[in-house]
């Protein structure tokens, strides 16, 4: 595996990071952090608060900004990956060695169980498998009774996520009612919750894509190389481009193509297409993401383009 | 700013962020005014315009996106909506302007510097305006906002400069009534896209855009100067010490400071202020950071580092929003969370309800869904007894319903009783 940045800062031990000497919090990516970080510290509160941890950037920005909240102390989170196990095998060796780095303790949990169980039954042998990580996703709260669980989801990704609260409660079946949202003023969040129930916690949700990469440029966070330009099989299919792997085989009439490309997501290998790139690094990112013309979820995401309200819909079955 | 400029999305990452909420009676237009923002400043990106090519674009469908909403022809919730300018980026608090959901409103006002408030040029006859805008005025000014008045479908009114004249005297009366000052008006259409990112066609208008007017919008002013808060979210420990991590609400901190800490006020000084992990000189307003103090002091969570003028109380008079569905109930005892203090609370009194049709005061003895009334609240242990109009981080409280978990009210300390 090979990792874009080192690793530089060493939060746990408190004292290598650069701050700035004065803290203001006015700036953008500032008055960002100082949020996240209040967020994270009102976590906690709960007794067994997860981190979803995907090995994705928001995740690993969202890693970050936990371990700086409670730094120097250790942060009272583990992380826990719904894995389909349709994941890029880098990306799963990036997840392991950054938790493991991070001195928090990972639980994975396999959409594959829920498969063998009957719980989650599949279309065919090779559909997306995204809708049904929310049956995994509550299988695994109930086994670990987790009272919040911490996602790095963004309001600017898609309709449904732009009225999320930052606190988000769940019933017992983990299903978000938008009429029943509780206000949420001055940051002082609610976060009682009844038998049975959980919340969901969104510290990322005033943030950006670009304020991820600006970030990501910043703290020098480290992510799977397949964020930055590599080379890949790819095949074009509508106005798309799909990597052709194992499990995602061409087509007999399809033209395979070699090109320079990186992800702009790294979710199921199913449903995540990459985009040509020639971007080496997190600030090349970036400013290829100032210019961008299509939004991150369109032109990487096939499961939100079935139906405008897919999202809507998953959230309202208990997706994250 | 001109027309031809092209703003990238989020192109000032590193400059500053202006966080404000739209306003408006239901019609008068907010939803294609945001549309409008977000497509001239060239924000949208293409798949989320897909559908809005044509002539008569819905730029309402861009910020109406739950399906629900889209059966009902009615924004439900607030939204949240992101743009920049090459100066600034903002964050859009889209609220809704249906009577049942100022709840809405007041939550989006209380995590926005400034409010946009859209009053339908067309609509304004004889100089009366609506209810739900004079409802929507009253919540700014209860909750201490700075407002910019879009006077929206001037083309429909001919860019009438008298018609424009009319609103703004009408409005002027009512911000006299509600104490509200330096208030900027400007006439816009949003359909057209005049006067909100590109100059209109009014040739009487001289003044700044829309845009314009927000870029020079000052984030919410900084309370640095001001008398030092810092509640704390969680006590950690390391190496056998404590440190105590919190967000700064008000003031400013540098190891060495005297400072006072907990509901006894007791002295103490500051050793060492982290963010991060790392030792910083000085921390200001709005900086989340961890505390180490020199002594050994009972200061827990909940618990305030404060200046030495701080002073706590048990009694308090507030503007009291009430959010719950579920109307107020006299002998019941709510959860009040001030900074980062839970504590039980009783509203022993209602002063009065303000009619926000008339924007007086009526004697009142309950509290429902969406009344703003004057209370006097008791607490159990001592909150912080300070004033929202100096101190908005602390002078700010919530209820929450025990029973239900809900959040029943926002609460804005006018007065310290005791």
């Amino acid at each position: 595996m090979r990792l874009a940045y080192e690793f530089g800062d060493a939060l746990m031990g408190g004292e290598a990071f650069q701050a700035p000497a004065l803290q203001t919090a006015t700036t953008r990516l500032d008055r960002l952090e100082a949020e996240a970080v209040y967020i994270l510290r009102e976590l906690a509160f709960y007794e067994r608060a997860a981190l979803m941890f995907s090995g994705g950037k928001d995740s690993a920005v969202l890693l970050h900004l936990a371990l700086k909240a409670f730094a120097p102390a250790r942060a009272p989170f583990r992380l826990l990956h719904i894995d389909t196990g349709h994941n890029f095998a880098e990306v799963i060796a990036y997840r392991d060695a950054r938790a493991k780095e991070a001195g928090l303790p990972l639980i994975v949990r396999e959409v594959e169980d829920s498969i063998r169980r009957g719980s989650v039954r599949l279309a065919g042998p090779n559909a997306s498998r995204n809708g049904a990580q929310a049956v995994t996703l509550l299988e695994a709260q109930q086994e670990f009774e987790f009272d919040a669980l911490i996602g790095g989801a963004r309001r600017d990704e898609e309709k449904a996520r732009a009225k999320e609260r930052v606190f988000s409660h769940r019933d017992a079946f983990g299903a978000w009612r938008p009429r029943a949202q509780r206000p949420e003023l001055w940051g002082l969040y609610n976060r009682h919750i009844g038998v049975g129930e959980n919340m969901r916690v969104f510290p990322l949700s005033n943030w950006t894509e670009a304020d991820i990469w600006a970030y990501i440029a910043r703290e020098r966070i480290a992510l799977p190389s397949l964020y930055y330009r590599h080379a890949r099989d790819v095949v074009r299919r509508q106005d798309l481009l799909f990597p052709v792997t194992d499990l995602t085989p061409a087509a007999e009439s399809e033209v395979v193509e070699r090109l320079v490309v990186r992800f702009r997501t790294v979710g199921d290998i199913t449903c995540t297409c990459p985009v040509e790139s020639d971007a080496a690094n997190a600030e090349d990112v970036l400013i290829e993401t100032l210019g961008a013309t299509v939004s991150e979820r369109g032109a990487t995401r096939m499961d939100d383009r079935a139906n405008a309200a897919a999202m809507e819909r998953r959230k309202l079955e208990g997706y994250f | 700013m001109d027309g031809g400029a092209i703003f990238r999305p989020a192109a000032n990452w590193s400059g500053e962020q202006v966080r404000f909420m739209t306003a408006g009676s239901v019609d008068d237009g907010k939803s294609t005014l945001i549309g409008r923002l977000l497509l001239d400043s060239k924000s949208l990106l293409t798949d989320q315009a897909a559908g809005l090519e044509g002539e008569d674009i819905d730029l309402a469908a861009l910020t109406d996106g739950l399906e629900a909403e889209r059966a009902q022809g009615i924004t439900i919730d607030v939204a949240y909506r992101y743009f920049a300018t090459p100066r600034t980026s903002f964050i859009i608090a889209d609220a809704p302007g249906h009577e049942q959901y100022t709840r809405n409103m007041v939550t989006a006002a209380s995590v926005s510097d400034v409010v946009v408030l859209v009053i339908d040029a067309a609509r304004v006859e004889h100089g009366v305006l609506k209810p739900q805008t004079r409802r929507h005025a009253a919540v700014a000014a209860l909750m201490g906002l700075d407002l910019i008045v879009a006077v929206n479908k001037m083309d429909l009114v001919g860019w009438s400069q008298e018609r424009f004249d009319e609103v703004r005297t009408a409005f002027g009366d009512v911000a006299g009534v509600l104490g509200l000052r330096d208030i900027a008006f400007v006439p816009v259409s949003g359909k057209r896209g005049d006067n909100i990112v590109r100059r209109g066609e009014a040739p009487w208008y001289e003044g700044p855009t829309l845009v314009e007017l927000l870029e020079q919008a000052p984030a919410r002013a900084s309370h640095a100067a001001s008398p030092l808060r810092l509640p704390v979210q969680v006590v950690l420990r390391h190496g056998g010490g404590r440190l105590y991590a919190g967000r700064i609400e008000s003031g400013a901190i540098r190891p060495g400071d005297r400072v006072r800490v907990g509901p006894g006020a007791v002295e103490a000084s500051v050793a060492q202020v982290r963010v991060g992990g790392a030792g910083v000189a000085r921390a200001e307003a709005g900086a989340s950071v961890t505390i180490e103090l020199t002594e050994d002091r009972d200061l827990d969570r909940g618990g305030v580092i404060a200046d030495g003028g701080v002073r706590y109380a048990r009694r308090v008079v507030a503007d009291l929003c009430w959010l719950d569905e579920h109307a107020w109930t006299p002998a019941r005892r709510y959860r009040l969370r001030q900074g980062a203090l839970e504590t039980q609370a009783l509203i022993e009194g209602v002063r009065f309800v303000r009619d926000m049709g008339t924007l007086e005061n009526a004697p009142a003895s309950a509290l429902k869904l969406n009344d703003i009334a004057n209370v006097q609240i008791a607490a159990r242990d001592p909150i912080l007894g300070d004033l929202f109009t100096e101190l908005p981080g602390t002078g700010a409280f919530v209820l929450f319903d025990p029973e239900s978990n809900q959040t029943a009210a926002a609460g804005m300390i006018r007065e310290i009783v005791e």
